[in-house]
């Protein structure tokens, strides 16, 4: 499942990036790498996500919520 | 240590960076922008026990990577400069992601001292950092402070002199469980990140290379590195042959390495790091409300105006008592010390009326900003990020293109500015080109002006009606951009959003301070020298000196060539005219322009605006013409400034000529529109 389908108030683990190479590495920079936990904090029908990752928290629209892949079910 | 020690300030953005070097500059410091960039570089000075010290503000950044052109700048800056110290701001209540920056900036090898800020909210929040076991796993001295509460502050300046000269190293001590190696590379008592085996091989392949043909690189290891992770501009700079080396980009590795130390660090030193934020949960439940968000925040804004109409207008009424007091103090001693009448009418029907027009628009200027400050430094701001990207996402832009957009009510030229924190070009490129359309805050004085001088009580709804065409026409623009642009639309919104904060007195007395500081600067040079222009095209002509408003001025000449392209648009005045070419300049101007053409040396006081309708009303320009003129002053080119910003933000002529064109175009068709349709209406009713 991608974080796009990811329910509001469960925590998941990275399990890998699917996007263009710049937007990638801007993500693993802050820490999104595989097997890291992610809480999916807020969720619009626009496709927009707020997550949670590493205490941090970020906003990104359904383009990038579609490319990152989550795994290892619930944590 | 004797001089000045050179100190640059480096952290992630939202680490308080900004507020802890306010703290120690005060608004003492010099705002320029580096060289050849629109990115602004702020220094400062500081002085403690007799040492010197200069500070610089670099920009915040998330890595010391070359993808944006801030941390090109950053690391250039760190790398060639005499920088003496880095001085590392953390938010230590996110540590983990900050100490990846620190990571990176320990591994430059220039000394570095840790700045943890935010320690009150770490407490707050329940958490605590082992501040002992910290600088022995980093190496590096780490300070806990609070730069809005301003504490540990003399104690991190110590740490950074003490450190500046080398010494003061803190020897490493890990631990590394059973990652220990018996690999040669035991190099864990010397850097602090150290690589699995496959990595570290190739490291000291390349740097024996590197230093090889560089003997004297001081940093060999951070190049090696840089090289493995196929750096752009370390390859471009140090080319060696690493063919045989590096068959791919070892990027990612050495990403994860580096987290997996933070890990260790963060297991080490942070204690009950899943505290949670419940304030910020419990804040963003509504602001960030998949339904009710949009509406919270229009509800916001609409708040902001009206502070900026209602109050702003409130203290205005005294700024205006004050000018006409004062111009009317300088005309009677004027006249009484018997100063040429050609001096006496450039100082009272010039500068006293452009300047002094415009100082009294101030206070709303000053409730704006400070609505916008107060909105930034809380956290909100990215948060409208979030909530626009649906609508921002039809009109084919990131949600984060509306920071520029709502910047752009303060002030063009930031807000252009801000477009650079869009990724893709084509985005920034139309954030660019539709950002002038929000109406800025030196467009307000020509509103203000117009609409309470013929719109009577709806003179505000007049005025409200400005910022909504302006939106109105930016998402038009957008739109009709979008059928240019053939691409999948693609939303690639990514923004941190901070923890909500209380805004800090201080950090907004600053940044309203440095805009306020600004409009006087402007209002003292660039009005100025405008007023005084437009005073001189008026009072001479061919055949020498004229008298105010006569029609063989130079002014008027000029004015009557336009005066026929603009009468379709009801502003064929040669006065109005010459107020909107001396607008270009900068807005105020034309408000300015407007009571020296009319020789109204106090033009928005009732009086000066009894005497303005009266003069205009005479020439038959009635409300209609009015709005028609306020709707041509919110789309044209906004001030030169603004065009300056453009140029350097598209770097390119072809874009610069395109946008000045593309504003020229709508502000004409769109006053057209509004006289037309309007005078139809009033005829046929």
């Amino acid at each position: 499942m991608t974080l796009l389908q990811g329910t509001v108030g469960k925590t998941y683990q990275v399990k890998e990036i699917r996007l263009e190479e710049a937007v990638a590495r801007r993500l693993q920079m802050l820490g999104l790498l595989s097997g890291t936990s992610i809480e999916v904090l807020n969720k619009k029908r626009s496709g927009g996500v707020i997550f949670k990752v590493r205490g941090i928290r970020y906003a990104i629209g359904k383009h990038i919520a579609q490319g990152i892949l989550l795994g290892g079910g619930e944590a | 240590m004797s001089g000045e020690i050179h100190v640059a300030f480096i952290g992630n953005p939202n680490c308080g960076k900004t507020t802890l070097f306010n703290a120690y500059t005060g608004a003492k410091l010099k705002v320029a922008n580096w060289p050849g960039v629109t990115v602004e570089k702020k220094e400062g000075a500081f002085r403690y026990h007799n040492q010197q010290f200069r500070l610089v503000d670099l920009p915040g950044i998330y890595s010391l990577t070359s993808y944006t052109m801030e941390e090109k700048l950053s690391r250039q800056y760190i790398l060639e400069d005499e920088v003496d110290v880095i001085l590392d701001v953390i938010d230590a209540s996110c540590l983990e992601r900050n100490l990846y920056l620190a990571l990176q900036l320990i591994e430059l090898g220039k000394p570095v001292v840790l700045a943890l800020n935010m320690m009150d909210i770490v407490r707050q929040r329940g958490m605590e950092i082992d501040t002992h076991r910290l600088p022995e796993m980093l190496g590096v001295p780490a300070i806990p402070v609070s730069a809005r509460k301003k504490t540990g502050l003399d104690v991190l300046m110590h740490t950074v002199a003490h450190h500046a000269d080398g010494h003061g190293d803190i020897p490493l001590e890990h631990h590394h469980g059973d990652k220990q190696t018996a690999h040669k590379h035991n190099h864990h008592k010397e850097y602090v990140v150290v690589y699995s085996d496959e990595i570290e091989d190739k490291i000291d392949i390349l740097q024996e290379r590197l230093l090889e043909k560089w003997p004297d690189m001081v940093n060999p290891r951070w190049h090696a590195i840089k090289l493995l992770e196929q750096d752009e501009e370390v390859m471009k700079n140090h080319p060696i042959e690493t063919a045989d080396v590096i068959q791919r980009s070892y990027e990612t590795d050495i990403i994860n390495q580096k987290y997996d130390f933070i890990e260790e660090v963060v297991e080490e030193c942070l204690f009950h790091k899943d505290a949670k934020s419940e304030k910020t949960d419990r804040i963003d439940k509504i602001l960030t409300h998949p339904v009710a968000g949009l509406p919270v925040f229009l509800a916001i804004m609409a708040l902001v105006f009206f502070f900026t109409f209602t109050i702003g207008d409130f203290i205005k009424g005294g700024f205006e008592m004050a000018l006409e007091w004062f111009s009317g103090a300088v005309a009677g001693l004027l006249a009484s010390i018997h100063v040429n009448p050609g001096l006496q009418s450039l100082i009272l029907d010039g500068v006293i009326a452009g300047v002094g027009g415009i100082l009294t628009f101030l206070p709303n200027i000053f409730i704006l900003f400070l609505a916008l400050a107060l909105l930034e430094d809380s956290g909100y701001m990215s948060r409208v990020a979030y909530v626009m990207d649906g609508i921002m996402g039809k009109l084919g832009l990131s949600g984060r293109a509306f920071i520029p957009m709502l910047l752009g009510f303060g002030c063009t030229v930031p807000a252009i500015m801000a477009s650079r924190a869009l990724e893709d070009p084509k985005d920034r490129l139309k954030t660019i080109l539709i950002t002038p359309f929000m109406s800025c805050s030196a467009r307000l004085p020509i509103y203000v002006l117009f609409s309470s001088m013929f719109f009577g009580k709806h003179a505000m709804i007049a005025a409200y009606s400005m910022y909504v065409i302006g939106l109105g026409v930016a998402i038009l623009s957008a739109l009709v951009m979008r059928l240019f642009d053939h691409r999948r639309a693609e939303h690639t919104l990514l923004i941190e959003l901070p923890e909500f904060k209380r805004p800090s007195a201080y950090t907004i007395f600053i940044y309203v301070w440095e805009k306020i500081k600004d409009y006087l600067s402007k209002a003292g040079t660039t009005i100025f020298i405008a007023s005084i222009i437009v005073w001189a095209l008026l009072n001479f002509g061919p055949g020498g000196m004229v008298e105010m408003g006569d029609q063989r001025s130079f002014g008027a000449m000029i004015g009557q060539v336009l005066t026929p392209i603009l009468r379709p648009a009801g502003l064929g005045y040669w006065q109005v005219v010459v107020s909107l070419i001396a607008g270009i300049a900068a807005k105020e101007v034309v408000v300015s322009s407007m009571g020296i053409l009319y020789g109204i040396n106090n033009i928005n006081s009732p009086k000066g605006m009894e005497a303005m309708v009266a003069a205009l009303g005479a020439a038959g320009f009635t409300g209609l013409n009015a709005y028609a003129m306020m709707v041509f002053c919110l789309l044209y080119i906004p001030c030169a400034a603004t065009i300056g910003a453009i140029r350097k933000e598209t770097n390119s002529w072809k874009w610069t000529a395109f946008s000045i064109l593309f504003q020229l175009g709508v502000a004409y068709v769109m006053a057209v529109l509004v006289y037309q349709i309007g005078s139809a209406i009033l005829l046929w009713r």
